[in-house]
């Protein structure tokens, strides 16, 4: 079955239950997908646009309330959607970094924020992560200070992520704010995994920036995310254009230049805005999340050798484990080597590991149902016990 | 009623997803199925009324 010439239709979800840790999130619900399937077309969203033309002010489809209502729900000011939290990244550090200037991140950051602040000509100073890897208050105090004693300066911005992405654990967000606002350093806090999964109060972290990732966590298609601000920091990052053509003295009326004008003028905006109502239910029910979570990561500490490296219990549903001392051993021996996991999860309809990882790997249930959590979790024990595993 | 006969066959497709690998349907998920499908015939019934006449 091919969409076109050399693209085969994806059925990787319909086929197989998929634990790939950054696609759970953002897979699309029914209501996105009709989306989807109507404004495919390039500027469809443009039918009704008038002056002033602005993506978050076109009424219809009803683009301008939902981001007040975006704003609403983060307990934010302010909200623009964005081509992917990366873009959300960049459009602060584009803001307040100059060249040299010092800015903080964790030791787990994602590499799009080191990025971000590599193109604002910043420096990359890193908070790191205690043993547990969780990244505290008291050590974002230690590195400002550090970053203070050792350059003169203050760093200009602090990147936290409220979850990271390589285990999935909940930091200290709003102990990191407070601290940095004691030094007045503005704070992005970075939801990719945390905004459309679990509730996110931008007032209560405290926080100047909150960024969501659509495609990672809102149930949208790529690339798509937000990027909300207090009222006060709106001014700064969604200050309006200036610019004058110095021939033709053209102007560029209520364009927002850290935006590019508009954002998402099509098929991604719509899938957010259609999964919308379905991601604000389903942050109230994170718990149910982990419930299924928590059978899945039973049955792995079942089998002998195997440990979960995230913190513990989890709080979110991506996890990272270590299976050097289970299916590793088995990959030593095995005719397929470390290539038998992936393919004995695939004979079981199990997709999203990385073909040959028998070592450390992550993997993610959100948005499972029970039964398909409990066939997973069979599914695991069933492998270890084919290739002579013990399980307690 | 071309789009009604495109939803309907995406809610049959969330059903594939909820219940994989192993696609088999409780009592409500098959009757769900069934509701489904009807609707279906029912849609391209009216399209090939409408397309055809």
């Amino acid at each position: 079955m091919r969409c076109g010439a050399g693209i085969d239709a994806r059925m990787v979800d319909e086929l197989a239950i998929n634990i790939d840790p950054i696609q759970a999130g953002g897979r699309l619900t029914a209501d996105a997908m009709k989306a989807v399937i109507a404004y495919g077309d390039g500027y469809s969203v443009c039918d009704n646009c008038r002056t002033p033309n602005r993506l978050d002010y076109i009424s219809k489809p009803p683009i301008a309330q939902f981001h007040k209502d975006l704003a609403a729900w983060l307990n934010m000011d302010a909200a623009r959607v964005v081509p992917g939290a990366r873009r959300g990244f960049q459009a602060v550090a584009h803001t307040y970094v100059n060249k040299g200037d010092p800015v903080l991140l964790s030791s787990l950051a994602h590499y799009t924020e080191f990025l971000a602040i590599e193109a604002a000509g910043g420096v990359a100073r890193e908070i790191p992560a205690n043993a547990q890897n969780i990244v505290t208050a008291d050590a974002a105090a230690e590195k400002i200070e550090e970053v203070k004693r050792g350059s003169g300066r203050l760093p200009v911005l602090l990147f936290i992520d409220h979850v990271d992405y390589q285990y999935g654990n909940v930091h200290d967000a709003r102990g990191i704010v407070k601290v940095a606002h004691q030094y007045d350093i503005p704070v992005l806090c970075n939801g990719a995994y945390t905004v459309g999964i679990m509730p996110v109060d931008g007032k209560d972290l405290g926080a100047d920036f909150i960024v969501g990732s659509g495609h990672k966590s809102m149930a949208a298609p790529a690339p798509s995310g937000i990027l909300a601000a207090t009222a006060e920091r709106a001014q700064e990052v969604f200050r309006m254009t200036a610019i004058t053509g110095d021939m033709t003295g053209r102007k560029f009326g209520i364009k927002e230049p850290e935006m590019m004008g508009c954002t998402l003028m099509g098929v991604t905006l719509m899938g957010m805005m259609a999964s919308f109502p379905h991601v604000k239910e389903r942050v109230k029910h994170v718990d149910r999340e982990l419930e299924r979570a928590r059978i899945v990561h039973q049955a792995l500490l079942s089998i002998q050798g195997t440990k979960i490296l995230s913190e513990f219990p989890r709080k979110h549903t991506l996890t990272r484990v270590d299976t050097t001392g289970s299916f590793d051993r088995v990959a030593q021996s095995h005719k397929k080597r470390g290539f038998f996991l992936s393919g004995a999860l695939g004979e079981k309809g199990v997709a999203g590991i990385i073909p040959g990882a028998t070592r450390v790997w992550k993997f993610n249930t959100y948005g499972m149902t029970k039964a398909q959590a409990q066939y997973l979790a069979q599914v695991f024990v069933t492998i270890a016990q084919d290739n002579g595993l013990a399980i307690a | 009623m071309l789009f009604q006969a495109i939803y309907t066959l995406t809610d049959l497709r969330v059903l594939l997803r909820e219940t994989a690998p192993l696609h088999e349907f409780d009592a409500e998920q098959r009757a769900q199925v069934q509701r489904l499908l009807d609707n279906l015939e029912r849609q391209i019934g009216s399209l090939k009324q409408e397309m055809l006449k």
